[in-house]
């Protein structure tokens, strides 16, 4: 960036329209602005920060307590309505191209002189591209940022009063910020943070995604598969063995049907047997009666509702609100006939035609009649059919404690005629009957081992199924953890070499700027100076050794620390190789003439451009004679006590 | 019997009650699961709600359980609309399936825990329980 020209119009004590031209040359790169004390170096210094930022850019002050900055001549000046304006426009060159960006701000002057400001300013900034046409910059904020970033313009664009900052003793942090800022190093440091914390979120992500999860459900999947194929072997075996058993008991009924003595009681079994099987079966079929008959019996619970809607309905009718159960149709006819039910014809107007027509007046809307009627109509049998379903129920409940008597007494009989097998005197009914009764007996026994292995297999199945939706789950999620673990790596690792990277070029740049500092230290101070040397150390403490090499930054006098800020400033400007003006407002105020004179030497050089705001105290004798081969363009603000405004005019050289 | 203007048709529990409703209606053994279809034990509740006078707004995710066209014409909807009649006081109810369908809902919706508490809960088998329940 290289600043060509500044207009100003109505900003603070500059009335009116007025400029000044930056020396740019190679050989005269310096601008020279004098003034006394007032008469308005820092309010045009100001004009420059204004134009280029506003008063602040993405929550950086760039402006800050600084009063009104519309000239107050002109707003004494304008008539009440009249709009003010206050523009700063500022041409330069940046990168080949020119720009011009213009900053203003307006007010309409009130009843009583003081001035309604609008909300925000107006910013724009326009380009001169290769075919020599100035064309608009649409995302004028953005572009200036991008030349000179606001949180770096204080190194390039300072306050003299400041320049010292850098070289005392507790200013390590802001020589540290300084040199991140100008040299970029925080773009890497933001990249690094960045990367680190997503590095960090994946750990989150990794951490709740299983982790031998999978494995664990696997072979408990396979554990559970393996159980139920046992348990239904075993199953199969049982009803074998059931089967088997029932073969061996038919056997023995056969057996003992051919024996003499046991065929009678044999025969009765067979009998009892039969007609227990019957009445087990009926009571399976009374089950399912009273379970058909039970969960549709919920009118029974219902019956306050079916009262009580009858009982509303029933008030409205007495009200004449609805109808009598009459349909619409069937009165209406009976009116277009005048003829009563009975075939007798009624007249017009008659007590009968008279009741007619009240009935058809009181009458709902069609569709609404017909289902009032209707339900109405369907609720009053529920009455009778409650009372049904109750004894229904109570009917067959009672059947069913009969037929559970029955089955108790044919069990008891079936009972008896196995004990009186069992025991015969002859030997062979005797054994016969107690293998039947072992093999009845394992029946049972196997029959509630089944019981038990169905209801196992049953929970088996269940959780077989969990797990295979569990297992689908993990297996999602292990491969979202694969993916995981490649971008944790891939971000660690970036992390990591981003800190790398920034170690090297940050401990690189300490030690460029470091000798560049130096160099530029021992050309600036006083060849007799005390001190010999500079220093930046990993702690970016700026330190100075003496000639007895001993640490002395503390033995620094103002000007001398000003020295060495001048100088690491500069050393900043040359290594970031950013082409920026070196703008300064009183840069030798508080400097001893020795130091003066040998800055005024050097300074020229080691800037692109620069602009010196001055008073003519700080410039006079040999700094003036060292600086004059390299002014460009010089001028004078004269501040005129009568009007509180100042005039550029130019110095003819 | 002609039906009021169709709507909504469709009749929705509160997702939380949803597993006694299975409890109530999936197994073999008539004794231990009593009910066949979850319209009946949806009957049930409804009527043991209004019974109780306990109506319960629908507050959880709705889970649709059947269709009206399974109501019977000759009992449940007969029920239905009495249900709304009694509970409105007013017969233009009859005109809008939404609300009778609403106020069946929102009787089962309380009913459901008295049915659960005195089928499934209490001791003895559920069907026997449930014979006990309409006596």
């Amino acid at each position: 960036m290289k600043l060509e020209r500044i207009t100003l119009e109505n900003f603070r004590q500059y009335y009116g329209r007025q400029h000044l031209n930056f020396a740019k040359a190679k050989e005269r790169r310096v601008t020279v602005i004098h003034g006394v004390n007032g008469a308005g170096k820092t309010s045009l210094f100001l004009a420059i920060n204004w134009c280029l930022y506003g008063k602040s850019v993405d929550n950086v002050k760039v402006i800050d307590n600084v009063g009104e900055l519309i000239s107050k001549e002109a707003i004494n000046r304008a008539g009440v309505g009249e709009c003010v304006r206050a523009v700063v426009e500022l041409a330069f060159l940046h990168d080949g191209r020119r720009y011009v960006v213009r900053r203003s701000l307006e007010g309409t002057k009130k009843q009583g002189g003081s001035l309604a400001l609008n909300d925000t300013d107006d910013f724009t900034m326009m380009r001169t591209d290769e075919d020599g046409q100035a064309k608009r910059v649409s995302n004028p904020i953005g572009t200036m940022n991008a030349i000179l970033p606001v949180n770096i313009r204080t190194y390039f664009l300072f306050d003299g009063e400041k320049i010292d900052n850098f070289a005392k003793p507790e200013a390590s942090a802001e020589v540290k910020d300084a040199i991140y800022l100008v040299l970029k190093v925080e773009l890497l440091v933001r990249a690094r943070r960045h990367l680190e914390a997503i590095a960090q979120d994946y750990r989150k992500d990794l951490k709740q995604t299983s982790g031998g999860e999978l494995r664990d459900l696997i072979e408990r999947d396979e554990n559970a598969r393996k159980e139920r194929e046992k348990a239904e072997k075993r199953k199969a075996e049982l009803s074998d063995g059931i089967e088997s058993a029932h073969r061996k008991i038919a056997d023995i009924d056969r057996r003992l049907l051919e024996i003499q003595g046991a065929r009678a009681l044999q025969q009765q079994r067979d009998h009892l047997g039969r007609e227990l099987k019957q009445r087990q079966s009926e009571l399976d079929s009374l089950v399912n009666q009273i379970r058909e008959l039970t969960t549709g019996a919920y009118p029974i619970v219902a019956k306050p509702v079916v009262d009580r809607a009858l009982q509303i309905l029933d008030e409205k009718r007495e009200r004449g609100e609805i109808p009598s159960s009459v349909r619409k149709q069937f009165v209406q006819d009976l009116i277009e006939n005048m003829n009563c039910i009975c075939g007798r014809p009624f007249l017009d107007g008659s007590p009968e035609h008279q009741r007619l027509l009240n009935l058809m007046s009181s009458r709902l809307p069609g569709s609404l009649e017909d289902d009032v009627l209707d339900t109405s109509a369907a609720l009053r049998p529920f009455d009778e059919r409650i009372g049904k379903l109750r004894n229904d129920i109570d009917a067959s409940m009672k059947r069913r404690t009969e037929l559970i008597g029955l089955i108790n007494e044919l069990q008891a009989e079936l009972d008896d005629v196995g004990r009186q097998l069992r025991g015969s005197p002859l030997e062979e009914i005797s054994r016969l009957e107690k293998q039947r009764q072992e093999f009845r007996t394992d029946v049972e026994s196997y029959n509630a081992e089944i019981g038990s292995l169905t209801e196992r297999i049953k929970n088996l199945t269940e959780e077989i199924a969990q797990l295979e939706k569990d297992i689908g789950k993990a297996q999602k999620d292990e491969r979202r953890g694969q993916l995981l673990s490649i971008k944790l790596d891939l971000a660690q690792r970036s992390a990591d070499a981003l800190g790398q990277m920034y170690q090297a070029f940050s401990d690189d740049m300490r030690v460029r700027i470091e000798a560049k500092t130096k160099e530029i230290f021992k050309r600036l101070i006083w060849k007799d100076s005390h001190f010999q040397d500079v220093l930046l150390g990993p702690d970016f403490n700026l330190e100075v050794i003496d000639r007895y090499g001993m640490f002395s930054r503390s033995d620094l006098s103002a000007g001398e620390r000003q020295v060495l800020s001048l100088s690491f400033i500069t050393a900043m400007s040359r290594t970031s190789e950013e082409e920026a003006p070196l703008v300064m407002d009183t840069p030798f105020g508080r400097l001893s003439s020795h130091h003066r004179d040998s800055i005024t030497k050097h300074l020229p050089e080691l800037a692109d451009q620069l602009v010196l705001f001055v008073t003519d105290e700080e410039l006079r004798d040999q700094a003036r004679k060292n600086l004059e081969p390299r002014i460009g363009t010089e001028y004078r603000l004269e501040f005129d006590r009568k009007t509180s405004c100042t005039e550029i005019v130019e110095v003819n050289r | 019997m002609t039906e009021p203007a169709i709507s909504r048709d469709t009749v929705a529990i509160d997702e939380a009650v949803h597993e006694v409703y299975q409890k109530l209606t999936e197994g073999n053994d008539p004794v231990d699961v009593p009910f066949r279809t979850m319209k009946d034990v949806f009957m049930w509740a409804a009527s043991l709600g209004y019974q109780r006078g306990e109506r319960r707004p629908l507050t959880g995710k709705r889970v649709t359980i059947f269709r009206w066209a399974q109501f019977s014409p000759q009992t449940d909807i007969p029920l239905l609309k009495a249900l709304a009649i009694a509970d409105s006081g007013d017969v233009n109810v009859l005109l809008k399936q939404d609300d009778i369908l609403t106020i069946a809902e929102e009787y089962a919706n309380a009913g459901i825990h008295e049915l659960r508490t005195r089928v499934l809960d209490e001791f003895g088998q559920p069907l026997w329980n449930l014979v006990e329940l309409s006596q």
